[in-house]
């Protein structure tokens, strides 16, 4: 049930979803992988628009350099766990969610663990390792991975439900170089306020998700394209369990 | 090429492909690349000649040996190619080719 103080702070919201739409939300478990300049605002805009629970993951410490970009951290918070960080602030900005944040570093071990009962991951990571354990994760538990990656003024997302679309291994079967990436905030900001109503229509069961599609978004054309994306009948992370669908 | 042309005709004149780069690709090279190409002319030939006019660029998306590097993305009309058969794929007449590295940061 929601409470009177609920009601009132998601009224403009429930003007679009009702009430049904934001129980569904205050019902719902999101887990967030990375503290970042993705999971900065996909964080913040779940957390207001009344996820029930976020579950937030990352091993990093606040870093001066991070500040341009990922803005659950203050300047104060340089040196503090960006857990902590993110924990404080996301409870500040909601105090009717309930907020996990796990220091760890996520690995094939850990993940399904701490993914846990989460109802969808939002792939908030910096590199593609990562993003593989979770697309294993997503697809082991049937649920669906949410997937943002920027560069410069550069960024693509796609929604990928396990059975239904390609995974990211379809998408992207090897992983690029790693390295120190060139990055402007806004970005990361467009990129992850487009995973967050990925992720908010996918629990409301609202419109079109960015399935079976890439969308690219080019910031200093200010422009963007989807391509269409196809499983590959023979990937290695989803082949043999899709084909047995 | 232009509609009811005869097929003679058709062999005789130069394709137009268009090639489309994105993220990264795109910084080096170019948003979007028309052109002219003759019959046979294959996928990694008509990048490579297209990706040498500018060294990094062509080096982002071919290793030492002239190959694709492995996470390079190609797609032709929408559709993926595997970069291991880029080599034996010719281009055809009209084709739309997109070009792109997966984008890796968060």
């Amino acid at each position: 049930m929601l409470s009177e103080r609920e009601l009132e702070r998601y009224k403009r919201q429930m003007m679009l979803f009702g009430d049904e739409g934001q129980e569904k939300l205050k019902k719902a478990h999101i887990f967030i992988a990375g503290a970042g300049g993705l999971g900065s605002p996909v964080s913040l805009y779940l957390a207001v628009a009344g996820v029930g629970t976020i579950s937030i993951v990352d091993m990093d410490i606040v870093d001066q350099t991070n500040l341009n970009r990922q803005i659950l951290h203050f300047d104060r918070d340089i040196g503090r766990k960006k857990t902590v960080s993110a924990k404080e602030k996301l409870e500040a900005i909601n105090p009717d969610i309930i907020v996990n944040a796990f220091d760890v570093k996520i690995d094939g071990r850990n993940a399904a663990d701490l993914v846990g009962e989460a109802d969808g991951i939002v792939d908030a990571m910096d590199n593609y390792p990562t993003r593989y354990v979770l697309n294993d994760v997503a697809i082991a538990k049937r649920i669906p991975l949410f997937h943002g990656a920027i560069r410069g003024f550069d960024g693509q997302a796609t929604t990928i439900i396990p059975g239904k679309t390609p995974c990211l291994k379809c998408i992207f079967p090897r992983a690029p170089p790693k390295e120190v990436f060139p990055v402007v905030g806004v970005t990361p900001g467009f990129i992850g306020i487009l995973q967050a109503n990925e992720v908010l229509k996918y629990l409301l069961g609202r419109g079109h998700l960015l399935t079976n599609r890439l969308f690219m978004w080019d910031g200093l054309q200010g422009h963007a394209e989807e391509i269409c994306v196809e499983r590959n009948p023979s990937c290695e992370a989803c082949g043999g369990r899709q084909r047995q669908n | 090429m232009v509609a009811g042309k005869d097929k003679i005709d058709r062999e005789e004149e130069d394709m137009t492909v268009k090639i489309r780069f994105f993220a990264r690709f795109r910084e080096l090279l170019g948003t979007e690349i028309i052109t002219e190409v003759t019959a046979g002319t294959t996928f990694i030939s008509l990048i490579a000649a297209t990706a040498e006019k500018n060294s990094e660029g062509y080096q982002a998306i071919f290793d030492e040996k002239g190959a694709f590097r492995d996470f390079v993305i190609l797609m032709k009309n929408g559709r993926r190619i595997d970069i291991a058969d880029a080599a034996k794929t010719s281009v055809n007449d009209g084709d739309e080719i997109a070009v792109f590295p997966p984008v890796a940061g968060g």
